[in-house]
Formats: C-alpha cells, structure tokens, sequence
C-alpha cells in the first residue's frame, strides 16, 4: 500500500429500509412484512424484508395487492424510525474511524478511512470482522468491504454478502464478477448495457475506453474507470455541526436552592464553552440556561450581549445578574448551556475621539441596572410617532461609535419635569379660568395662565384620551412654581401634568 | 554671596525627602471643560461645567436647573460622548430633551421606582438610595462623559442625611473615571466635595400677555449665581468673571411662532 493512501472499509445494510422498520419492532424479524408509503388510499409498498419477497411481493405493490398475501404484515413508513436507524449506524461507525463519509446514493451505507486504525483493531480483515459484529451487535446485518478505490469498495459492500477485503491493486479483479447494475446505473445506461450484452463489471472494463466514450459520451469514461476500480474519490468526511456541539449539561445529585452555590459549576461550564469556542477563533454571542427544577418544570434563560464575548467572568456576572432577577421558583436538579458563537467584536479606536464606555463593563452594568431598578427603566429614550405629548418608549442602550457632530445651534428649551404618574390636585375656577391650585395640601395663587388647549387622541379606540391644558404660574408667599395643569372632562378632574425647571 | 536662585536649590535640596519642590511654583494645569453651549453662563463658568469633578446645581422649583443640564448634555452628547441622567423622580421629559439639542441614543436614562406611596417588597431601598447605587456603578463603569444625578424633586432633609463620605467617594471616582458630575438639588448637600457650585435663583417675572395678546406662555429668565468655584484659583484667568448671570429660555411653540 502506497504511503499517505486512504484505506476504505464501507458498510453496507442491505434492505436498509426494512432493516430500520424492523429495528424498533425486533418480533417481525421472523415474519414477512412489506413497509407502505404514500398518501392514504394511494399507499405503496416501499420495502419488505427477504421472506415477504420469497412470498411474491415486490416493491411498487398497492396496498390492496400486498394485503392480498395472508401471512405479510403491512406497516407504515416511519421517518423518525428511519432517521434513529441512521444515528445508530453512524454511532458504530464513529467507534472505528474518526473520518466518516455518507455514501449519499445508498441510504444506511458509510464509508469509513480506515488508513492508520491497525494498531487499535489489527489488521483490515479483523477490522471489517470487528464492524460487523458491533452492527450486528446494534440490530442491523450489514455487508462490509475494504478497498483502496471508494467505489469498489461501495460496489462489494452492495453486490456480495459479508466481508470482503480487496488487496491493493486488485480492485478491477475484485468487483469484475459484480453484475454491472452493482455501479448504479443510469437507467438509459443499464438499458443499453444490456442491449450489449455487458453484464458483469469485467465484461465492461473489457470494452475499448475510447469506443465507450465514443458511444456514452463523458459517462461512458467514468462507468470504464468504475468498472475497473479506478475512478477517484475525495473524501468529505462528515462534521458535526460545531454550533450544535456548543452544549454542556449536567446533572445535580440533590435540589440546589441558592444560586451562588451553582455559580463554581456555571462557571466551569462557561469556561469549557468558551475554549470551544475560542479554537475555531470565535467569541460567545449569546448563552441559554436552562435549568431542570425539582417537580420537572424547566427555567429558561437567554443571556445576550451587546457584543459577542470571550470573558468568563463578564459572561458568568451576566449568567448571574439575569438569574438573580428572574430567579427559578424551585430547586435545580441539572443545568444546561448552550452557547451560540459569532465572529468576536473587533474594533480600532481612534486616539483623538471620544472616551466611550467599555463594551464587556457596559453590558455587565447594564444587567446590574436592570436588576436594581427593573427592566423598563433602564436603556434610552425613543421618542414615539405618537401626538400624545411626551410619548416615548425605552430602548437598549447602545450608544452609536463615538464622533463628533456640528453643534446645532437651539435656543435653550424651557424643561418640563413630567409629573409620572400625574397628581390630582384641586383647582377653583373664575370665568372658566384657574384661580386657585391645591396640591400636597398647600394653596396656590394663580399670577398667570394661559390655555386652555385642548389636546385629544386615538379617538378611533378604546384608548382614546382627551384633556384640556392650562400652564400657570403658581404663588404661594414666596414659592414661586410654573406648571402646567390639566382638565380631563371623562373624569371631571384637574392633574399636575409636570413643572416647568 | 550666593544667589537667590542658588540658595532655592539648597533649601530644596535639603527638603526633597520631606518636601519635594518646596519652593517651586506648581503650575496648575487649565481644567478640562465642557461647554453648556449658552453664551452668558459659560463665560461665567470660565468655559463650562469641569470635567472629573462635581459639579452642584441647587435652587428651588423652576429656577431652570433642569434646563440648563439638558442644555449641558446637549453639547456633551454632540461631541460624541455618552451620558447618563440618574432620574431620583422619573421625571425627564425626553421630548424636551430632545429638542434642548440631546442625543437620545447617547443617553443612558435610568428611572428610579415611580412607586410612590406602594412599598416594593422585593426592592428595600428607597428611590434616593437607588440612585446613589446607581450613580456608584455608573462612575465605576466608566466611560460615560458626563453623569447628572437629578435630585430636583427631593426634599432638602432627605439629602442632607445622606453621608459626606458619599460625596467624597463620588468625587474621586468622577476624577478617576474623568466625568463631570452635576448635581441638581434643591439645597447644596455635597459640600467641599463640589468643585463648581452653582445656586439658581428666580429672576424677573415675564408675564404671558404681552401687548394685549392671548395668554400664552413664551419665555422664561433664569439667574444664576455662583457659590463656589475651585477652578478660578488658575493663574490663566487675568479677569475675575461675574458672580451673577441672567439666562433667557423659551417654550418649544416660540421657536415656531
């Protein structure tokens, strides 16, 4: 064997598709069944295992046909079946090589590189033995064969039962007395193989390329090349998805309560995630919790930065802050975490622009906040497309990069302090105008007043508002105050609307 | 005889273990400031509020201290800055920010409980001590160019029991973390600690009628004057400015009048 070559040993469960209905009901082993697909009355026969076919049943039978025979036992396709099939022969294949390819046209068959395994599992023989034996062991029957060539190997697996272990070089011998539908065939070209007379692989590797190529086109080359074990292969080896493979669990032996005492584990866990996380030379962008309680009830938190991290301690403050202000209402018997990693936050600051809050410090102040004073109140004003005066709702605080603006020039604004929620207060009136103001059990002079201003909204809901405003400026001996006051006619009362400061 | 200079050199010398430049003059560094970006009162202020210290506004209701701070942030947050108003009442108008010149996205807001009468069971602390915590966490952030803590609505006896030594860890850390600091209260509480101390008084009365018109209310004049202000000691400044100043401001409906 040539330094460097890859050896390949596939795997091959014939009648994949029985095999997996059968593996979750291993009572049907014994008997004749055929699976059903399709759309009810239209159901097909999809596969049958070797005594339904003994019996006369083939695949594309209707329903009504394959119930014909007395002794088969009719089921129906079951994708989720099919898929743990998959797993469990991935799973037996994963224990023999870490490189692993799916052999996409034939469902349930592996390809694994073996080159390098001899010393864990001897030689390629006692290898392709020790697989089968753990795929029997698993529930499945699967043919094996080891080659050089990808394809041949593929082709033995299919076309001879057992184990077949092919020398170097001898690929065009090996697979020569392999029917030559074990190619997988084009129908056109099977059609006109037989129209030849071409039945096993030898007889087409015997054919001339160059008349092969002549007659098929670029097909003809690559079936010649098949035929005698000779056509390359690059092997994609399945990856597990890395996303999917950033989760750390575990389980506690005793409910735990307080938070602190799970903080050492959250930690390590954190910690663990992130040097995942850092040798593909990303950062953590967000962090679910979720935490199995006492009783089988589930807490679930999201942890998402402003900036993707790659600080244990901030990520852990954050883990803690956000649990502590939405803490679980019972005790914790096993944690969890999945982290989801984006490219980390880089970014060249210039030396003569404005100093800017830290980002991994801001956040971790931020969840503070958030937990000192509650979510709403925390983050920055957006004024809202709204007439109701002083309309606004909070949004996170991101303030944008750092530069300088043109001053505009305003002239300075009168403040108004909001009253939240707005004070009732007494008002005696004189012509329909305010003269008198009592509020917080003190009397107010009005000196001035200008209004009234009738302000309404959202007259087409049930949220319509209406009120008529007055601003007034208040004396009460030396306390001078300049408000501004409201009339709500639903209600038939007077409220502080705000003071002007 | 020795020289003047030469016996200088010799004292100092003798000194540098106890007294390090003992008779050399110590040139005061000019202090960084920002801008309110009202004409009067910065020429009052020699340049505007500093930078890293505390800064004390205190008078009664409409006295226009929360004009001037929004004013203030104004321009801090044009020169691409980040700020925060620490809210004791939840009483910010961000409409009135807003039109005052401030950067809302620049503005970190955080309102204090508006649960007046209720009392939180899950939050024990009063409004006032929210605030300082939060101002606390604020400084220690970092970053932030300026930070007002808004106590305008807070009765003088209530700032008063808050303890000097507050004060004084707020001042260092404003210094360390290099932020202008800015009080509004209704009485100064900070003391010694305010670099810039300023007291808001009322000014002329401007009536809403003028000439025979419909009431409306138009402008207001505010008066400043200063109590305290450690940076004028600078060697730089050749005239002693104003105690006083006079500062007009008017309703957002004028300006499009």
């Amino acid at each position: 064997m040539v330094a460097g070559a890859v050896m390949y040993a596939v795997l091959h469960p014939s009648n994949f598709f029985a095999q997996a209905a059968a593996h979750q009901r291993p009572e049907l082993r014994k008997q004749p069944f055929v699976v059903l697909d399709g759309e009810p009355p239209a159901e097909m026969v999809f596969a049958a295992n070797h005594a339904a076919r003994s019996q006369g049943v083939e695949i594309g039978m209707t329903r009504l046909q394959a119930e014909a025979f007395s002794k088969v036992v009719t089921l129906r396709r079951v994708i989720e079946h099919e898929h743990t099939a998959h797993a469990t022969l991935h799973h037996v294949a994963c224990m023999f090589s870490p490189r692993i390819e799916s052999v996409e046209e034939r469902p349930g068959t592996y390809a694994l590189d073996i080159h390098g395994m001899d010393l864990l599992y001897g030689n390629a023989t006692e290898l392709a033995n020790k697989l089968r034996r753990s795929v029997m062991t698993a529930g499945f029957l699967a043919n094996i064969a080891v080659a050089e060539n990808f394809h041949a190997a593929v082709s033995l697996a299919c076309g001879r039962t057992g184990v077949s272990v092919v020398p170097s070089g001898c690929e065009a011998h090996a697979i020569g007395q392999l029917p030559v539908t074990a190619l997988h065939l084009a129908p056109e070209h099977e059609a006109t193989f037989a129209a030849w007379g071409i039945r096993t692989c030898a007889e087409l590797a015997a054919l001339a390329e160059t008349d092969l190529i002549t007659r098929l086109g670029q097909a003809g080359k690559k079936l010649h090349s098949l035929a005698r074990g000779a056509w390359p292969h690059l092997m994609f080896p399945i990856e597990p998805n890395f996303e999917d493979g950033l989760v750390e669990q575990m389980e506690l032996d005793f409910p735990v309560e307080e938070l602190e005492r799970l903080l050492f584990l959250l930690s390590r866990m954190t910690t663990a995630l992130l040097e995942r996380v850092r040798g593909k030379a990303r950062a953590i962008a967000a962090l679910r919790v979720v935490l199995r309680l006492d009783g089988g009830a589930q807490h679930e938190r999201t942890v998402r930065p402003a900036l993707p991290l790659q600080d244990t301690a901030t990520l852990l403050k954050l883990i803690q802050l956000d649990l502590e202000t939405h803490p679980p209402s019972a005790g914790i018997v096993g944690l969890e975490l999945h982290a989801q990693s984006a490219a980390p936050y880089r970014a060249q600051h210039g030396l003569f622009l404005p100093q800017a809050p830290e980002p991994g410090h801001l956040e971790v102040m931020l969840a503070r906040m958030r937990k000192l004073l509650g979510e709403q109140r925390v983050g920055s004003p957006e004024l809202t497309d709204d007439h109701r005066p002083n309309a606004f709702r909070m949004v996170p605080f991101e303030p944008p990069p750092p530069r300088r603006n043109e001053r505009q020039s305003f002239s300075t604004p009168v403040a108004l302090r909001v009253s939240r929620p707005p004070h009732m207060v007494g008002v005696a009136l004189a012509n329909h105008a305010p003269v008198r103001v009592f509020w917080d059990g003190a009397a107010y002079v009005v000196r001035d007043a200008a209004g009234p201003v009738r302000v309404s909204g959202q007259w087409w809901s049930e949220a319509n508002w209406c009120r008529e405003e007055w601003d007034v400026r208040l004396e009460n001996g030396t306390v001078e105050r300049l408000c501004r006051i409201a009339f709500d006619p639903r209600s038939h009362c007077w409220y502080l609307q705000g003071t002007y400061d | 005889m020795p020289s003047a200079a030469a016996i200088r050199v010799q004292i100092e010398s003798t000194l540098a273990q106890r007294v390090p430049a003992a008779l050399t003059l110590k040139i005061k560094q000019t202090p960084e400031v920002f801008a309110s970006g009202m004409a009067e009162v910065d020429a009052m202020l020699g340049g505007g509020i500093p930078r890293g210290t505390i800064t004390e506004v205190s008078g009664p209701s409409s006295t226009g201290r929360t004009s001037f701070a929004l004013c203030t942030l104004a321009s801090i947050t044009q020169l691409g800055n980040a700020c925060a108003w620490v809210d004791v009442s939840d009483a910010l108008s961000p409409e009135t920010a807003a039109a005052s010149g401030v950067e809302l996205r620049r503005l970190l807001w955080l309102r204090m409980s508006a649960e007046r009468r209720t009392k939180l069971t899950d939050k024990p602390w009063s409004r006032l001590e929210q605030a300082l915590k939060a101002t606390d966490l604020l400084l220690q952030t970092g970053g932030f160019a300026a930070v007002v803590l808004d106590m305008s609505d807070v009765l003088p006896q209530h700032t008063q029991r808050i303890p000097l030594g507050t004060w004084y860890r707020f001042r260092l850390a404003a210094e360390h973390a290099r932020t202008a600091l800015v009080f509004l209260t209704q009485s100064p509480c900070a003391s010694s600690c305010a670099t810039l101390s300023l007291r808001c008084e009322p000014a002329v009365v401007v009536p809403f009628s003028s000439q025979g018109e419909t009431p409306l209310f138009e402008r207001q004049q505010y008066q400043f004057a200063r109590e305290r202000n450690r940076n004028e000691g600078s060697p730089f400044l050749q005239r002693k400015p104003a105690q006083r100043v006079s500062w007009p401001a008017e309703t957002l409906w004028s300006r499009v009048r």
